[in-house]
């Protein structure tokens, strides 16, 4: 039978420049599958518009992975990848209960602002333990980064008008019984 | 570090998981896929066996074998699937009403058998596939469809339940704690025997605000946080009467020495026994001396 080690978790002590990278390609890359995932289960449950506004962040987040990938190319050309998936976990995806069927438009925003903002968080908390001066510089780009989405997302807030007008109510829609 | 043989989305299958969005059994699944693929074991040597609810859709979700059986009888089509292979991996996944309602009679046997199988609850105290009913873990008191005035009965307890049959893996795990969870379900896997994992996933549309995610990252507990020595049954016993009340996460009971398999059992005794077997010409001369 095959058997492989327990997935091995990241020490930011001794993480380099290419791995960072890689690192930062993979949360843009869980992110975007995230809202991926989140905007069809929306379609499928009739909540067209937050459904839309999560699609827009699948673009934007694979804008984002395609940045990385090629500023990855460009210093480490096609070296092996020595980080995996496994080892992050939500990082900048939001949460699978962070959405509801019949959320409005608002609420979509706000969950993409509490993502950016728990990725902020992530970089600034991994900060502490980097030691590298290159992967500091990187991941210090990133977590101000994180800050100009919250600024990005907080102006397409501001846009919608006060007070939505449907607000979610609780409906009993689930899957039909078998 | 060498490249991993599967990733969690060589688990995944094409088709788009069809529960409420917010549903806890999302986290549950890609839990799953994560463990998986630690595990390392390609999709088809894995199957996936399920009863009927929301949570038994599972199987569709994976690129592994998959039956979606008939509703409470997961855990007996399991064991004739592992004994007729015994080298696949055999994950049941179901859900509270499943296990331990319609299905509730099975268990006892799948436990005392101790085939290694692994089962899955996915314990969202309600029938959620069929809009919400009371189940045999929802709390009492629960206003539901079927008890308006409120639940007269006291809920089963299925960490106590497995414990006190004998099972030699027993854990609780969150969608709320996503590590925490891949990782006791991994552990489970590993572990050489019938082990279970309660998972407490919440249902987004028919349960109460105390069993959702949000609550749940306020309120869960490691057991390693409380100092708890997971090869102590009693101990186990004694912190599992606490379900329903606190929501615990982790190894409650793990069998430091497992015995024996079901399966390796079979072997054994097939050896035996064809040890004892005689040639065809024997059996055609004992035959024609009658
Ligand atoms: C023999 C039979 N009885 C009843 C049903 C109706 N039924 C389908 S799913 C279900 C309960 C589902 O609850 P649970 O197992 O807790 O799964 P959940 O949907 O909550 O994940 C019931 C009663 C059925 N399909 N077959
Ligand atoms: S009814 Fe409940 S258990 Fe079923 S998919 Fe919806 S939230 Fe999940
Ligand atoms: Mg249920």
């Amino acid at each position: 039978m095959t058997r492989q080690q327990q997935t091995p978790s990241i020490d930011f002590t001794i993480l380099t420049l290419k791995d960072a990278l890689d690192l930062a390609v993979l949360i843009e890359e869980e992110a975007r599958d995230r809202y991926e995932e989140l905007s069809a289960q929306l379609v499928l449950h009739r909540t067209p518009g937050a459904a839309a506004f999560f699609a827009k962040m699948v673009r934007i987040e694979e804008l984002h992975r395609k940045q990385l990938i090629e500023q990855r190319h460009k210093a480490f050309g096609d070296a092996p990848v020595g980080v995996r998936r496994e080892m992050i976990f939500d990082v900048e995806a939001p949460g699978y209960d962070e959405v509801r069927m019949n959320m409005t438009t608002r609420q979509a925003l706000e969950t993409a602002l509490k993502s950016e903002e728990k990725a902020h968080a992530f970089f600034v908390s991994v900060l502490h333990n980097v030691q590298n001066p290159e992967v500091r510089k990187l991941f210090e780009e990133l977590r101000d980064e994180e800050v100009e989405h919250q600024e990005l997302v907080k102006a397409e807030l501001a846009k919608l008008p006060p007070g939505d007008p449907l607000e979610r109510f609780d409906v009993g829609d689930g899957p039909a019984p078998q | 570090m060498n490249a991993p043989l599967f990733q969690a989305k060589d688990y995944k299958s094409e088709l788009k998981p069809i529960w409420c969005p917010g549903c806890g059994d999302f986290g549950v699944l890609q839990g799953l896929y994560r463990a998986l693929s630690a595990i390392g074991r390609p999709p088809h040597e894995v199957a996936f066996i399920s009863g009927i609810g929301c949570s038994s859709r599972i199987p569709g979700y994976t690129t592994a074998y998959g039956f979606n059986t008939v509703h409470g009888r997961s855990l007996p089509i399991a064991q004739g699937v592992k004994l007729a292979n015994p080298e696949l991996l055999v994950v049941i996944a179901g859900g509270d009403g499943d296990g331990f309602s319609i299905g509730g009679g099975h268990v006892a046997h799948a436990v005392r058998r101790n085939i290694d199988l692994t089962y899955l609850v996915m314990d969202n105290q309600v029938y959620g596939l069929t809009k919400g009913q009371l189940s045999p873990t929802s709390p009492k008191g629960l206003e539901t469809v079927t008890s308006p005035l409120g639940s007269l009965e006291d809920p089963i307890n299925p960490l106590l339940y497995m414990l006190a049959y004998g099972a030699g893996f027993v854990a609780q795990a969150t969608p709320a704690d996503m590590p925490g969870m891949s990782a006791l379900i991994e552990e489970a896997i590993r572990y050489p025997g019938f082990s279970f994992v309660n998972i407490q996933s919440p249902c987004v549309t028919f349960g109460e605000d105390e069993q959702q995610l949000k609550a749940h990252k306020g309120k869960m507990k490691t057991l390693a946080s409380l100092g708890h020595d997971s090869t102590n049954q009693l101990a186990a016993m004694d912190l599992a009467r606490a379900y329903g009340k606190e929501l615990y996460t982790g190894v409650f009971y793990k069998n430091p020495n497992p015995p024996p398999t079901y399966e390796s059992l079979v072997k054994l005794r097939q050896a035996e026994q064809s040890k004892k077997a005689r040639a065809r010409h024997q059996i055609l001369e004992a035959y024609l001396q009658k």
